[in-house]
């Protein structure tokens, strides 16, 4: 080979590399619609800030463009439904699975991940969370579960023990009452605080029976439903969720806990990382299985809960997988995960970052069953007015087994009558 | 042969009259036919069907209609806009005439101040109104609340302003007279503004009070602007949603629930987009029927005017 030839050949590899190279470090661009944004410094949010800025540090080739919409889940969930029916939107977007992810799976317009997400280490509840017909269509690097948030300091001063069974909570609550402490904080104007009461109180009476409800083989309106009621009712009756309890909203219900002007709450765990954080309380909050009913049907490791934080793809996206797969792996890894401020993780090998999320990571590592809240996992006609009709228990003149029949009426219209 | 010659030119000035007509209209046209005719006639349609906003639409023909009138929510609704809509022309109007009635005929330094004061409400958005009213009647930091322990008055702190279903109603409607009754006081002004000063200079040497000026002089002559109020205050309760959804969410158990929110659940949190289209249709029914009863009673009454 002569010099020139030489010469020649070493050109045209040094320009092949250069376009193979360029070829390799062609950008994807991938939409990603959320709640939280990535500019404010807020602990709530850090999970998904830190998980951003290092995914596109080691990933070069892949620009997130992230849309916030607010930590108001419905002006997100909104935007996608409009997007999605017209085959517009994200390649990504936050969502918490059950049945609006449904839907959309059933129209054909997510994009399927089962293969490709086979082994992602997660919990099977998170997993479940995220799929739908036995597709896997997302991710849920974190797992909400509802417990009993206690203030312990209060208990303490009291000389009142954490309460196992129902009757314990009614004894303990009667003695907050007396020492004008808010036994419960709910802030039931913002309607869906008070479901995962009435979901925890329906299982303690009749366990998993709002499965049979949804298979049509109850109505909305047997006993354990109406029983469920009638405590909230009473509950609401003898001052346990204090004097106004329809105009508080979920604000205020945490400002109570925060102020120690409640001492229990029912709600989910994402309230960890506020109640852990000296800066926004100095009061000691723990989180503990909710009490079991002596002689009921449900058990405490019977939990409710859903997805926290998780992602699900488009079938928009399906022409950038790779690059769509890559980000859903490095969001559920620990070195994303454990960046957290409190939420539960449902990635192993994920230490809590706080006391509290440890206490509710421990009840969840318990569960033996887990269901998925009623106002996410519903079909989206049934979702808002159940927690309209939960909301009315809590006045005294509502007839409980008639605003459930009316219920019942629209679940025929459904999900057909029980059989 | 003259004859022809002048019609020939007749058409072609006819021809020049619409294409500048047609030039000036089209783009309003266009654009109301766009944004605004189409949708509407989407909507009759949508409102016969069966839709999730997903997927094929079902024709269900009058069911949609049916199943709205038998909802408790509903009907709540539409008690709620049409006692708001009384109330608003029953209170609102008689007020804001009274405090424009004295802001334009008693021109003290404290007076003059205050018409920024009451206009200052109708410029707020409606998302700080309504937080303005959560943070007023709020039960555990609301100034009310506050108020109440300050001075221990325990009858005000027991007071569910926003819980309780028979008060919610008009804790709601007293924010919305605060924030709606700026537009009334600065409208109602320019119109009494314009009654000219002899007439009222007349009216108080004959020995006129001034219930007498207001009543005897002023109403009859702002009477039009009165009733344009009175429409606009109607259609208004007719198609409320922003404050009521904003501070109560239409609680507790329906208390505040208006048209506008029955629609944004059914068909935005309930995706029953063709009941949301049936609402939609019928708040536009009512408010098309309110609107041309009372222009033409405000016809009629002008044409009896003139006739006196």
């Amino acid at each position: 080979m002569t010099k020139s030839k030489w010469y020649g050949f070493l050109v045209m590899t040094l320009a092949s590399l250069l376009v193979l190279s360029g070829v390799a470090m062609a950008q994807t661009t991938l939409t990603i619609w959320a709640v939280d944004g990535l500019e404010l410094d807020d602990p709530h949010a850090y999970y998904v800030q830190s998980m951003v800025r290092n995914f596109t540090a080691d990933n070069p080739d892949i620009t997130l463009d992230w849309v916030a919409f607010g930590t108001e889940g419905a002006a997100l969930n909104n935007r996608v439904r409009v997007a999605l029916a017209a085959n517009q939107g994200p390649d990504i977007f936050q969502s918490w699975g059950g049945t609006f992810m449904g839907e959309f799976a059933r129209m054909g317009k997510l994009l399927d991940l089962t293969d490709d997400l086979a082994d992602v280490a997660t919990s099977e509840a998170a997993k479940s969370a995220m799929s739908y017909d036995g597709k896997v269509y997302g991710i849920a690097p974190f797992f909400a579960i509802a417990g009993l948030y206690v203030n312990e300091e209060v208990f303490e001063k009291l000389e009142l023990e954490v309460p196992t069974t129902m009757a314990e909570l009614e004894a303990v609550c009667e003695v907050l009452v007396a020492n004008d402490i808010q036994p419960f904080a709910v802030g039931a104007r913002d309607e869906w605080p008070i479901l995962a009461t009435y979901m925890y109180l329906v299982n303690r009476y009749g366990g998993n029976i709002f499965e049979d409800a949804v298979a049509r083989e109850v109505r909305f309106d047997a006993d354990p439903f109406v029983q469920a009621g009638l405590k909230i009712q009473e509950w609401s009756g003898r001052g346990f969720f204090g004097p106004t309890p329809m105009s508080e909203g979920y604000g205020d219900a945490q400002l109570l806990m925060q102020t120690g002007q409640a001492a229990l709450q029912l709600s989910g765990s994402w309230l960890c990382g506020l109640y852990a954080d000296a800066n926004q309380t100095d009061q000691t909050i723990g989180f503990y299985s909710v009490p079991i009913l002596e002689g009921g049907v449900g058990s405490a490791t019977d939990l409710m809960g859903m997805t926290d934080v998780g992602f699900v793809a488009t079938s928009t996206a399906a022409s950038k997988k790779d690059a769509v797969v890559r980000f859903l792996t490095y969001a559920m890894s620990v070195e994303a995960a454990e960046k957290e401020a409190g939420r539960v993780a449902s990635i192993p090998g994920v230490d809590p970052p706080n006391r509290l999320t440890g206490m509710a990571s421990d009840v969840f590592t318990q569960a033996e069953t887990i269901q998925f809240w009623w106002d996410q996992n519903l079909p989206p006609a049934l979702t808002n007015p159940i927690n309209l009709t939960i909301q009315s228990f809590l006045m005294q003149d509502t007839d409980v087994k008639a605003e459930l029949g009316r219920y019942e009426i629209l679940v025929e219209d459904e999900l057909g009558r029980v059989q | 042969m003259a004859v022809p010659q002048t019609i020939a030119r007749k058409k072609k000035r006819d021809w020049y009259g619409l294409g500048f007509i047609t030039l000036f209209l089209l783009p309003a046209l266009v654009i109301l036919g766009a944004f605004m005719f189409y949708p509407i006639k989407e909507t009759f349609r949508l409102s016969f069907m069966r839709s999730s906003g997903f997927g094929e639409e079902i024709y269900v023909g009058w069911l949609n209609y049916q199943r709205i009138f038998a909802s408790p929510e509903f009907r709540q609704g539409f008690i709620n806009v049409f006692t708001w809509a009384f109330w608003s022309v029953v209170i609102q109007i008689p007020l804001a005439f009274f405090i424009a009635f004295t802001c334009v005929n008693f021109r003290t330094r404290l007076i003059g101040r205050l018409r920024g004061v009451y206009y200052l409400s109708n410029v707020l958005p409606s998302a700080i109104t309504a937080m303005l009213g959560v943070f007023i009647f709020s039960p555990t930091s609301g100034v009310i609340k506050t108020f109440a322990k300050s001075v221990g008055w325990q009858w005000l702190e027991r007071i569910d302003f926003l819980g309780d279903p028979n008060i919610a109603f008009w804790s709601l409607f007293s924010l919305a007279t605060w924030a709606y009754i700026g537009f009334g006081i600065i409208y109602l002004m320019a119109n009494i503004e314009q009654i000219p000063s002899q007439i009222r200079e007349a009216a108080l040497i004959d020995g006129a009070t001034q219930l007498q000026y207001a009543w005897r002089i002023v109403i009859p002559y702002v009477s039009y602007a009165l009733r344009v109020q009175a429409i606009l205050a109607t259609v208004g309760s007719i198609k409320l949603f922003d404050l009521p959804y904003m501070v109560t969410l239409g609680g507790p158990r329906n208390a505040t629930v208006t048209l506008g929110i029955t629609l944004y659940r059914e068909a935005f949190l309930n995706w029953q987009y063709g009941r949301g289209a049936a609402i939609g249709v019928i708040i536009f029914l009512i408010c098309l029927a309110i609107t041309v009863l009372q222009f033409a009673f405000v016809n009629n009454a002008d044409t009896t005017s003139e006739v006196f």
